[in-house]
């Protein structure tokens, strides 16, 4: 496909030209309000911020060794919430995968209804997200509406929907399953079924050929699809701010805080290592997904 | 032991019955949304004390609610038909020609949909606050939600472009179109659905954005940090009104785009 195009770009014009024009305007979006942007917000981590919040472009690591800067070294506010975050994007991960996939599995095997359910994943999806954290809010607690009901039925008031990591990990993970299922439903919807129903005639359990045929298969969009769940939500802000109940800090709120309090130099460097992580986990990511994903959809 | 085929409808079952419950969770905060929007008592579910449409009503009475309304929707749509202009000549790009590192581009095209929103907020404000004459508002508000709508029209549109037979436009281009009337009346119509759908994503994505316009966009009064300023002070009833509202709004928007084109496909890239 690529080699036609190119052999006719060489008759009609300068492929190269118009290879130029129609990547620059994205490219320069791209460069302008993300590489920039962020690029700068590294330069200002080994930059001295003055009270006056005029940045001094000495460089140092002042700001990195201040985010560790306790014995032990995990114990600084920045390391007990970047680890905290870490823990409650895979356990929202976790979630969304388990509950996701049975759904795509079960969307891409039948015809029937698929519409309909697509619909009511997209509409909970294109729902206001501050809102819908605010509704969880009222869900949980104390007080709240499912405490309400576990106290109506009998079995309330029940400590697990207190605020805290629990809600914190539905309330992500709320937000973040349509991205799960939609990249599931793609990879098991390409997946030639002929081959799970040899291997069952040839006498594997059905959790053979899902452990062996089924899961390999679709192994790069488990990993793409939990990407798009524990990134987001590793950097999240919202959903920590309503459900935490004030009982911990999650690394995305501590940056936005040190924003708050005009701790600039600071909030770059923390975000700083969130970004290096983050591309970390892309790194690692990209082992599992570029051999068969190869930008073919 | 119960047969293979008693054991395959059991699992068929399962399967229902676990899609069902997962939508139930899904709906369950709407629901309360829903319910809450014409509750008497706007604070909790329950006791529930009765039905009254005096939010509906002190929502719409509401200038300034209304007014930062206004603003988010020509935010989202000014953001989102920026993402849509420049993603749609991107993937183009990506998908029929040949580009060096295009597996970079790729992922550099992703990116703005999963590097957190604090993150790329404070970047945008603190390097605006250090150019000059520049300051947040408006015009740092849109390009910022325009980024954030790209990865969406580009993933879209381009597994839209993989599945299409671009041999019609090449045997347009052959029998003397240019290259970008081929484009317009052979392949465009092709993927128009694919470029509504991410239309309709990045519009959604910017309209309910919250995080990147708290730090970008400074005195302009965007929907989500009013409703943010709200929410701190406990309770907002209006808040309710307004998610529902914008919720059947998208609901018959979403049916319309699901019956017309194929969002379905389009999203997943399925064929």
């Amino acid at each position: 496909m690529g080699d036609t195009d190119s052999v006719l770009g060489r008759l009609v014009g300068s492929p190269r030209a118009r290879l130029a024009a129609l990547l620059a305007p994205s490219g320069g979006l791209l460069v302008a309000l993300l590489f920039a942007p962020l690029s700068f917000m590294v330069a200002v981590s080994f930059a001295r911020v003055s009270d006056a919040s005029r940045i001094i472009w000495h460089p140092t690591a002042a700001n990195y060794t201040a985010l560790v800067d306790a014995t032990p070294f995990w114990s600084t506010p920045f390391v007990t919430s970047l680890l905290l975050s870490v823990g409650i994007a895979a356990a929202t991960t976790v979630v969304c995968l388990v509950a996701a996939y049975p759904v795509a599995y079960a969307l891409a095997r039948r015809d029937r209804g698929r519409r309909v359910v697509f619909f009511l994943v997209l509409l909970p999806f294109f729902t206001m997200y501050l809102v819908r954290v605010y509704s969880w809010y009222l869900l949980f607690g104390d007080g709240g509406v499912l405490n309400d009901i576990a106290t109506v039925l009998g079995v309330g008031p029940v400590d697990a929907f207190g605020f805290g990591v629990p809600a914190i990990v539905v309330g992500l993970a709320h937000a973040q399953f349509p991205y799960m299922l939609l990249t599931l439903y793609a990879g098991i919807e390409a997946v030639d079924f002929d081959v799970l129903e040899a291997a069952r005639d040839l006498g594997a359990s059905r959790r053979a050929v899902f452990r062996d045929v089924l899961l390999p298969l679709t192994l790069p969009n488990v990993v793409a699809g939990s990407l798009f769940v524990f990134v987001p939500a590793f950097g999240s802000f919202v959903a920590p701010r309503f459900l935490s109940g004030s009982t911990v800090l999650l690394v995305g709120q501590l940056i936005a805080g040190r924003i708050d309090s005009f701790n600039i130099a600071s909030a770059s460097a923390a975000a700083t290592v969130v970004v290096v992580l983050i591309a970390a986990a892309f790194g690692v990511a990209a082992r599992y997904t570029d051999a068969s994903a190869g930008g073919d959809h | 032991m119960a047969s293979p085929s008693t054991r395959s409808r059991l699992l068929g079952h399962a399967l229902s019955a676990w899609t069902v419950a997962v939508l139930a969770v899904l709906w369950l905060p709407l629901v309360v949304i829903i319910v809450l929007s014409v509750a008497e008592n706007a604070a909790t579910i329950l006791p529930f004390t009765g039905v009254t449409l005096a939010h509906y009503q002190a929502t719409l009475q509401d200038g300034a609610l209304l007014g930062s309304v206004a603003n988010s929707a020509t935010i989202a749509t000014l953001a989102s038909v920026l993402a849509t202009a420049v993603g749609v000549p991107a993937s183009v790009a990506l998908v029929r020609y040949d580009v060096p590192l295009s597996n970079a581009f790729r992922v550099a095209v992703v990116l703005p949909m999963v590097v957190p929103g604090v993150v790329l907020g404070i970047g945008v404000l603190i390097s605006i606050r250090t150019l000059p004459g520049i300051t947040p508002g408006f015009v740092p508000t849109v390009l910022t939600h325009a980024v954030y709508g790209l990865p969406f029209v580009v993933l879209l549109v381009s597994a839209r472009l993989a599945a299409v037979d671009d041999t019609l436009a090449d045997a347009a281009r052959d029998l003397g179109a240019s290259p970008l009337v081929a484009f317009r009346d052979v392949t465009l119509p092709a993927i128009a659905p694919a470029v509504a759908s991410g239309f309709l994503f990045a519009w959604v994505r910017s309209f309910e954005e919250f995080v990147r316009a708290y730090f970008v966009s400074g005195t302009t009064d965007v929907l989500t940090t009013e409703m943010y300023a709200l929410l701190a002070y406990g309770t907002a009833p209006k808040l309710n009104v307004i998610a529902t509202l914008v919720l059947f709004v998208l609901a018959v928007v979403l049916a319309v785009a699901m019956t017309a084109g194929d969002v379905v496909s389009a999203v997943t890239a399925g064929e």
